[in-house]
């Protein structure tokens, strides 16, 4: 996997990045050529510190068609952490039960991304956000938004797994015991109407919707930070999917599990777009081609350059540096 | 695999409506009446001139009423499926446990002591309301249960108050306690707490109930207990600073020419004194404080880095460690007494500013050498193994490269530790204190009193400062003293204003050790949070 | 043969002598023979402390500029040689002074015994149940003061508060921690205490209730910022995962962070009861230090005396036996802060091994 190996790139190039984005750098230019067959001359093509080349956006890149609903719409999303911009005018649909990858370069805010459609980002206290975010059509950034219902609905995987110092069995029955949908607290069980019952079932099938059942099913009362990082990772995807939630958001979910697990969880993802939307960080190109009915490139600087289905992005895509990212060129 | 029946409320709330602006008055309205009643209580509005010319008890008694009438409609209008709420199955075991226990304590006293039954009624009496309460608190839903018995409670004590059961001048003696609790006492106590759970009610119905009203309810008792905590701990400095100040700071100036005047500190106490002050205790503190610091801190220090840049980890280091941490906790009295047993007799059985300085420096060494371990450990590894890439020896590093990157901890440290030692009375008690109001040339002079004599015999060599085998007074001993004297002296006019100014300097002193300590410590903290 | 092995064995002596190394040691040796000599002659109250100690000063300022290294090293083995010695030194001291009293009237009897006479110090009869008793009744009331007062005020300052509100009051809080224990009872002796007297109705000066509300409060501020230190550590990714499932803060709060936090919480709390029990002055000044038992025990409003402030009231007119009594109070004393010390760390410990998994 080459693009693992390049991941030595460092800090992304914002000075190049801005001028790249800048209105005036108009639409005009030679190298917004959409056919990757007639390259730019390299006489015109500038190199970032990162590998790539410098290119305008086009808007009509990030558009989108597509049948049904959608179920998040973003729309001009601007994120500054403090003075840095890590998110510039991003838009985009989401369309519901589908999976949606987002892939890119390391540090160019696919995980600031993720997190502003459950608002954890109001959780980083430098995080500023302009634009607004609609899940049904109604703005999660609103006044009167509320946060415990929005994430109710939205559950996120995070990039590292951070399973509580709890039980197994007490992480994945954690969402549901805290929304008031299962009651094993003593008075419950006093007045007999105890959920017992339903908690071990959810608990099973939560576990082996994430694989993790077989390997943990004989010692369920275990504190869960003694599992390998790789379980806890599963177990954090099993304990989103206990909340029963509509939007899965995934930040890696695959990073540090091996093959037989990774596929695994990979059909997960691809059932559960039957129900469900879910979108996905990946660094794996070949996953995110198996399992996503469409895909995003953010590139270094934090915009979104390219959006379109997986198909069309893997092997046609219009922007030249999103072509040299996927063949491995940068990134 | 989906569950979908689980509870759903709406992802943008509309305004806020009619019945959350009274759920939210409410609770203010109960958070204005317990802050009447704290003042109440500490005599700030007084109790017997009433408020308005009502009787206390009456405005009390009105203002519970209402608090409990309306909390009590707040739960029935959520109930009733009036308003749209998203209550919980029921208030929980600790919320109806608590209720219980307040209904059957007042239960168990108006059976007992209003009605006058004997123990074979009330004790069934208190158990049967208090269970019944719990139960009656449990079984319905949570909106009827976490703001009928709270409420009831409140319109029950407002009911006592304005019938006049308990007026103005009420009181009760129970038999068996030395107290008896008066009207004074009593009202404003029972207006804290009917204020109290009908405004942690009606937060809850400002939340709608559940989850959301459970946090607007323990938000709301969390500030109350912030709050008031801050209150008393500033209102005792602003106490201690009105009482105090006044005399600390008289006559302070330029005196004759360039002299600088601050007769409280620098007179001592004698008939012939105009204006005493507490000149002996000062210079007792000052060197309790340097003699302290100057053994305690090179010897924290050092062990500390010894601990941990040379031992190994092992027995040795387990038992240095448990060691710190019994002389940390052990009291100043027992450092005290191991003073009078062990240091008093060698010298010279008297009590001694030196076997102060001594014991105090034992109490700050532990502390020095914890604070000096944790910035030690926090230099991290790559400064040593770079160091000693290069070359340079393990004492080079330390001295070079480890000691000054942990010196802003360990300087807090010490800073932190003086200002512990300075305030401490206890143990001088034991082995320094003497005049309890020492006159100004009674004042330790130990720069003065450094002898050195060769003599025949051995020791051959004899240092000696009588000064510091003396006994010598101290700033919080001062104020001991003046407590002990039955705050009056002959020699001063008004011991009570006096005793005020001492602990007003006592505090000025120790708190700005403090204060400096915690500046340095977060300047520190934050230049390498900005690195 | 054997000539040249005892040459070589002398050259080799002669180079090690003129090594830094050997002189660092011979440095070293030299100055921990003048400090043990100084040390015993002062433990025996013989004359030769002072000669001891500036031959060890004489000797180490030779060695710290001969042979630097080795004699800083010795230098602070000496310091945390000390550091044990001192606690040491405490210990042995506090009991053999103490061992009198228990000898006079027994173990058990000293600490158990409850008729009359509790303590007189004619017939030398006594009895540390009033002051254990007073002891134990304060510490209950500060704690109850001080443990939910200051998981609150913890979890309000790291959790609730404004970002502006918090930068002003944690400073303060820790700045408030240092108000010395002296003043606090000052203000209980001249106004709480006649404003017990007056709402209460209360017979004389001072009661258990005031003295263990007092020394709550002022156990507070250091339980609150050990607490808030420990909710403040909970890794900011554990309270998002929490409120990534659609938990509310207080929901967090309750089931992650404080769970999490437990062992640093619970350590505040004990520092704090082990302040209270500690505690000499407030109780001195505000108690009427009667050494009786409050009749019935469990009223509050009555008067005793706790262990520290039977010390710091009586050490001035008491000798002889009565005067091993008080040590014996202050073994008591001593015992009963250690076991807390070591149970608090013991807690702490295993807490940290549960947090870490299996590591
Ligand atoms: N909490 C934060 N405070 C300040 N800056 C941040 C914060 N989180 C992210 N950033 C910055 O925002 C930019 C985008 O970060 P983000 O984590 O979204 O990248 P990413 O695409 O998820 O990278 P990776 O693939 O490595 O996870 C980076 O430049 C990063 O430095
Ligand atoms: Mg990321």
């Amino acid at each position: 996997m080459s693009e693992h190996q390049t991941e030595t790139e460092t800090e992304p190039d914002r000075e190049r990045a801005a001028e790249a984005t800048e209105p005036d750098a108009a639409p005009s230019t030679a190298t917004a050529t959409t056919e990757s067959a007639s390259r730019p001359e390299p006489s015109t093509e500038r190199t970032t510190v990162a590998g790539e080349t410098d290119e305008t956006t086009r808007p009509e890149w990030v558009q989108y068609d597509f049948d049904g609903e959608s179920k998040l719409s973003v729309h001009d999303l601007d994120v500054y952490y403090g003075d840095e911009h890590a998110l510039k005018g991003v838009s985009m649909e989401i369309p519901e039960e589908s999976v949606t990858a987002l892939i890119g370069p390391s540090g160019c805010g696919k995980s600031t991304y993720l997190r502003c459609l459950n608002r954890m980002n109001d959780r980083i206290k430098a995080a500023r956000i302009d634009g607004s975010v609609e899940l049904d059509g109604q703005n999660v950034y609103d006044d009167n938004a509320n946060l415990v219902e929005l994430r109710k609905r939205v559950g996120m995987v995070f990039q590292s797994p951070n399973p509580f110092p709890k039980s197994i069995r007490d992480n994945i029955s954690y969402g549901p015991r805290k929304h008031g949908d299962i009651n094993t607290g003593l008075l419950s069980r006093l007045v007999g109407r105890s959920d017992k019952e339903a908690e071990e079932k959810l608990v099973e099938r939560s576990l082996r919707d994430a694989a993790l059942w077989d390997e943990v099913s004989g010692r369920l009362d275990d504190n869960a930070l003694g599992l390998s990082g790789g379980q806890q990772q599963r177990l954090c995807i099993a304990r989103c999917l206990a909340t029963d939630p509509e939007v899965i958001l995934m930040d890696e979910p695959a990073s540090a599990l091996d093959p037989i697990a990774t596929s695994k969880i990979e059909d997960l993802i691809t059932d559960l777009a039957e129900e469900y939307t879910v979108v996905v960080v990946t660094h794996n190109m070949q996953q995110a081609a198996r399992i996503s009915d469409q895909t995003a490139v953010f590139l270094t600087g934090g915009e979104l350059v390219e959006y379109d289905d997986t198909e069309k992005i893997f092997e046609n895509p219009e922007s030249q540096r999103v072509e040299d990212y996927i063949s491995g060129k940068f990134g | 695999m989906s569950n979908r029946n689980a509870t759903r409320s709406e992802l943008v709330e509309s305004d806020t409506s009619t019945y959350e602006v009274i759920a939210a008055a409410t609770a203010a309205v109960g958070v204005l009446t317990s802050t009447l009643s704290f003042l109440t209580l500490a005599e700030i509005v007084p109790f017997e001139g009433g408020l308005g010319g009502i009787a206390m008890p009456t405005v009390f008694g009105a203002i519970l009423s209402l608090l409990g009438v309306v909390t009590i409609g707040i739960g029935v209008v959520s109930a009733v499926g009036v308003v749209e709420t998203t209550p919980d199955r029921d208030a929980g075991l600790v919320t109806a446990g608590a209720f219980g226990l307040l209904w059957a304590v007042v239960a168990g006293l108006v059976v007992s002591q209003s009605l006058g039954f004997g123990v074979v009624v009330w004790l069934p009496a208190t158990l049967a309301v208090g269970v019944a309460v719990l139960f009656g608190a449990v079984f319905p839903k949570e909106d009827l249960g976490s703001t009928l018995p709270g409420g009831a409670l409140a319109l029950f004590a407002g009911a006592v108050f304005l019938t006049g059961t308990v007026g103005t001048g009420w009181s009760w003696s129970p038999p068996d306690l030395q107290a008896s609790f008066t009207a004074p006492v009593v009202v404003p106590v029972v207006g804290i707490v009917g204020s109290l759970v009908t405004a942690w009610g009606a937060a809850k119905a400002h939340g709608a109930f559940g989850r959301r009203g459970r946090q607007r309810a323990a938000y709301m008792a969390i500030w109350l207990l912030a709050a008031l905590v801050l209150t008393v701990l500033l209102y005792l400095l602003a106490f201690v600073t009105m009482k105090g100040a006044g005399r600390a700071f008289a006559g302070i100036g330029f005196g004759p020419g360039l002299s600088f005047n601050w007769p409280f500190l620098t007179n001592g106490v004698s008939l012939m004194e105009q204006s005493p002050g507490i000149w002996p205790a000062v210079v007792g503190t000052v060197w309790l404080v340097v003699g302290a610091v100057m053994m305690a801190v090179p010897l924290g220090i050092g062990a500390a880095v010894f601990l941990t840049e040379y031992a190994e980890q092992g027995r040795f280091t387990q038992v240095v460690e448990v060691a710190t941490n019994g002389l940390w906790s052990t009291p100043s009295i027992v450092f005290g007494l191991f003073g009078y047993a062990f240091l008093v007799p060698r010298f010279g059985n008297t009590k001694s500013l030196f076997a102060g300085m001594l014991v105090l420096s034992f109490m700050l060494l532990p502390l020095v050498l914890i604070t000096s371990r944790e910035s030690l450990k926090s230099v991290p590894d790559e400064y040593r193994d770079a160091s000693a890439a290069l070359g340079v020896s393990r004492w080079e590093t330390v001295r070079s490269v480890v000691l000054p990157a942990a010196m802003p901890g360990v300087v807090t440290g010490v800073i932190l530790g003086v200002g512990r030692i300075a305030g401490e009375t206890a143990p001088l008690l034991l082995v320094t204190a003497g005049e309890i109001f020492p006159a100004k040339q009674n004042a330790p002079a130990v720069l003065r009193s450094f002898q050195v004599d060769v003599v025949m015999g051995p020791p051959f060599l004899d240092v000696s400062n009588p000064a510091l085998f003396e006994a010598s007074s101290a700033l919080p001993y001062q104020l001991y003293a003046i407590i002990t004297a039955g705050l009056s002296s002959s020699n001063i006019e008004n011991s009570l204003e006096f005793a005020w100014a001492t602990a007003f300097v006592l505090l000025l002193v120790v708190l700005s050790f403090y204060a400096i300590g915690i500046a340095t410590r977060t300047y520190f903290r934050r230049k390498i949070s900005h690195e | 043969m054997s000539q040249v092995t005892e040459d070589d064995q002398l050259t080799r002596l002669q180079e090690a002598l003129d090594g830094a190394a050997t002189g660092g040691i011979a440095v070293s040796v030299v100055a921990g023979v003048c400090l043990v000599g100084a040390f015993a002659s002062f433990l025996l109250s013989m004359p030769f402390t002072v000669p001891f100690l500036l031959g060890f000063v004489g000797v180490t300022a030779y060695g710290w500029f001969a042979h630097q290294a080795e004699t800083a090293r010795t230098l602070m083995f000496v310091a945390t040689v000390s550091t044990v010695t001192v606690l040491g030194l405490i210990t042995f001291y506090v009991f053999l002074e103490a061992a009198p009293a228990f000898a006079n009237m027994g173990v058990v009897e000293l600490l158990t015994r409850l008729e009359q006479p509790l303590w007189n110090t004619e017939t030398h009869v006594y009895s540390l149940v009033p002051l254990m008793w007073g002891t134990f009744v304060t510490t209950v009331l500060a704690t109850l003061v001080a443990a939910p007062f200051g998981v609150a005020g913890a979890l309000f300052i790291s959790e609730i508060a404004p970002r502006t509100v918090r930068e002003i009051i944690k400073p303060a809080v820790e700045v408030l921690a240092g108000i010395p224990s002296i003043v606090y009872g000052f203000i209980g002796f001249t106004v709480l205490n006649p404003y017990m007297t007056e709402k209460f109705l209360l017979a004389g000066q001072g009661s258990l209730f005031l003295a263990g509300i007092v020394i709550g409060f002022m156990a507070l501020p250091t339980t609150v910022s050990v607490a808030e230190d420990a909710i403040a550590s909970v890794p900011e990714s554990m309270k998002s995962g929490s409120l990534a499932l659609g938990s509310t803060d207080w929901q967090t709060m309750k089931s992650v962070t404080l769970p999490t936090a437990l062992s640093g919480v619970s350590a505040g709390i004990l520092l704090g009861v082990g302040r209270a029990i500690g505690e000499t002055m407030a109780a001195t000044v505000i108690l009427g230090t009667v050494v009786e038992l409050p009749d019935p025990l469990y009223d509050v409003f009555g008067n005793t005396i706790t262990l520290t402030s039977a010390i710091a009231a009586q050490y001035g007119s008491a000798f002889g036996l009565h005067m091993n009594t008080l040590f014996a109070a202050g073994v008591v004393l001593f015992v009963t802060v250690m076991g807390l010390s070591i149970a608090a760390q013991y807690v702490e410990a295993r807490m940290q091994r549960k947090l870490g998994g299996d590591v």
